[in-house]
């Protein structure tokens, strides 16, 4: 132990040490957690050889379908890994031991939220490259880089809406039954939708949806679409929920439970 | 000068939760390489207490220093001169002892070398369970990591929270001479206990709060010399009176929850 005249060796980190710190260690973490992995990586791959398949592959564009697989790869981790780990973590007293380390705890959650944001750029690659196999697409520069950007909004989008869950609950066990119902109506609702099946006005609505909005954009960002009135929505619809979600979310996130 | 003043200087502290007074205007100091108990009932206001320590809480009154550092106004550099070991927190389940030793040394600025690792989880006892996950380690492993960790940055104050609730007597020694050592290299110790035996033995002086203020401050022999006379001591001795008696007397004998 130091005495008190050595005391001034000892300050607060800098914010980017502590962010380098967190970084590794959430990687690691997440590394680790298989679930969380197969959920973000597999998911969007199956429902890639899933839709493409079949009757619905007429109905639907390429490009659209390989926008809804990565959109239901971001909503996995978005609505499953992020709040889980986060509400966990909350509920077992992680945060509560970080909450008296000098370090500002705006830097625990940005590290974390940097980690999915790269486990989904990493997801998006891969399923657009599985994407452009199975649909004999090739995918120019730009394609590739807009799928990102709209990979990034998408992971905004529902890391927001994963934040404003764990930040309106206190259990995990609130959070994962929040967040099932959430996935399903979702995944519903985008799915078929989208297919136009249910008439004009489902389809008008499932455009203003997470899942629609994004898939909107994936389809402009793939080339199999022109920028029109449905990007133009996805783009609106998708701001307005990171705002809205990501401020509930932050406003009302508690860091201990206890 | 700083040598001179309490590690730890807390005067006229008041902590509401709305209309609920949880501190009323609690005075107490730690002076360098002591051991200073915090004891009181569940409710009493020793949370409340060391969460404003900690720099978690504004005080609705009364001022929190850390050597000569505001809590509440520059909690950030109190917290780097404190180290902390919470009976309710944990570390990540998936990291092993040695990533979690390297992350919260990062987080106190620190730069440990895998020798400096090694030897820390040595000296306490840990070395082999240096790469085992933290959710594969015991309770008593846990307690003793999370002992380390609090001390990773040779903070000169200590709190610790009930710091050897449920280990057996073999881990409590072990505890119990870290902390030791902890003050035997200058550093100072809050911790709060329900153990008057544990409290009798190690700390050098005791608080005694109840509903969030001051009832009796001493070291154990004076408290005890102080109150043994006293009727609501008396009548909860049994023999010679001790601390527990004095606790027991000035606090009541109806649980709190």
């Amino acid at each position: 132990m130091r005495s008190v005249t050595e005391t001034t060796l000892l300050k607060p980190p800098s914010v980017s040490m502590a962010l380098r710190t967190l970084l590794r260690a959430d990687t690691t973490v997440l590394l680790r957690n298989r679930q969380a992995l197969g959920l973000s990586i597999v998911l969007p791959v199956a429902i890639l050889f899933i839709t493409g398949s079949g009757r619905r592959n007429q109905i639907l564009d390429a490009g659209y379908l390989i926008g809804l697989s990565i959109t239901y790869g971001l909503m996995a981790a978005g609505l499953f890994g992020y709040p889980m780990a986060v509400a966990r973590d909350r509920e077992s007293g992680v945060f509560q031991r970080m909450r008296v380390t000098p370090v500002p705890m705006w830097t625990v959650s940005v590290s974390r939220i940097v980690v999915q944001l790269v486990l989904s750029l990493v997801m998006s690659l891969v399923v657009l490259g599985l994407g452009g196999v199975r649909h004999h697409l090739t995918f120019t520069v730009a394609n590739w880089l807009l799928v990102l950007l709209v990979s990034l909004l998408g992971a905004a989008v529902f890391l927001s809406i994963g934040q404003a869950v764990v930040g309106l609950t206190t259990t995990s066990g609130q959070v994962n039954a929040f967040s099932r119902v959430l996935f399903a109506v979702l995944l519903v609702v985008g799915l078929i939708g989208s297919t136009g099946l249910l008439g004009d006005t489902f389809r008008t609505v499932a455009g203003w949806t997470p899942v629609g909005a994004l898939s909107n954009l994936y389809e402009w960002a793939t080339g199999s679409a022109t920028w029109g009135s449905n990007q133009t929505i996805g783009l609106v619809a998708s701001l307005a929920y990171v705002v809205v979600f990501g401020y509930i979310g932050v406003r009302f996130f508690r860091w201990t439970v206890r | 000068m700083a040598d001179q003043a309490g590690i730890l200087e807390v005067e006229g502290l008041v902590v509401r939760y709305g209309t609920r007074t949880a501190v009323d205007g609690l005075d107490l100091s730690v002076e360098r390489g002591e051991i200073f108990g915090l004891l009181g009932p569940n409710g009493a206001g020793k949370t409340s207490t060391l969460s404003a320590i900690e720099g978690l809480l504004t005080p609705a009154a009364g001022t929190v220093k850390v050597v000569g550092h505001d809590a509440a106004r520059d909690p950030l550099s109190v917290r780097a001169l404190i180290g902390v070991q919470l009976q309710a927190s944990s570390f990540q389940a998936e990291l092993t002892l040695t990533e979690i030793l390297r992350l919260y040394a990062g987080l106190y600025g620190l730069t440990l070398s895998p020798d400096d690792v090694a030897g820390r989880l040595r000296r306490s006892g840990l070395q082999d369970e240096a790469t085992k996950r933290y959710k594969q380690t015991s309770g008593g492993q846990q307690q003793r990591f999370s002992l380390l960790v609090a001390m990773l940055h040779d903070p000169p104050l200590l709190l610790l929270d009930e710091p050897t609730a449920g280990l057996d007597p073999q881990a409590r020694r072990q505890l119990w001479s870290q902390i030791e050592r902890a003050r035997g290299e200058g550093g100072s110790i809050l911790l709060t206990t329900h153990s008057m035996e544990e409290a009798q033995s190690v700390c050098d002086r005791v608080a005694i709060i109840d509903r969030g203020q001051l009832v009796a401050l001493g070291t154990p022999a004076e408290l005890v010399a102080v109150h043994k006379d006293d009727p609501r001591v008396l009548a909860a001795a049994h023999g010679d009176v001790t601390l527990e008696d004095v606790f027991i007397g000035l606090t009541g004998d109806e649980i709190r929850d």
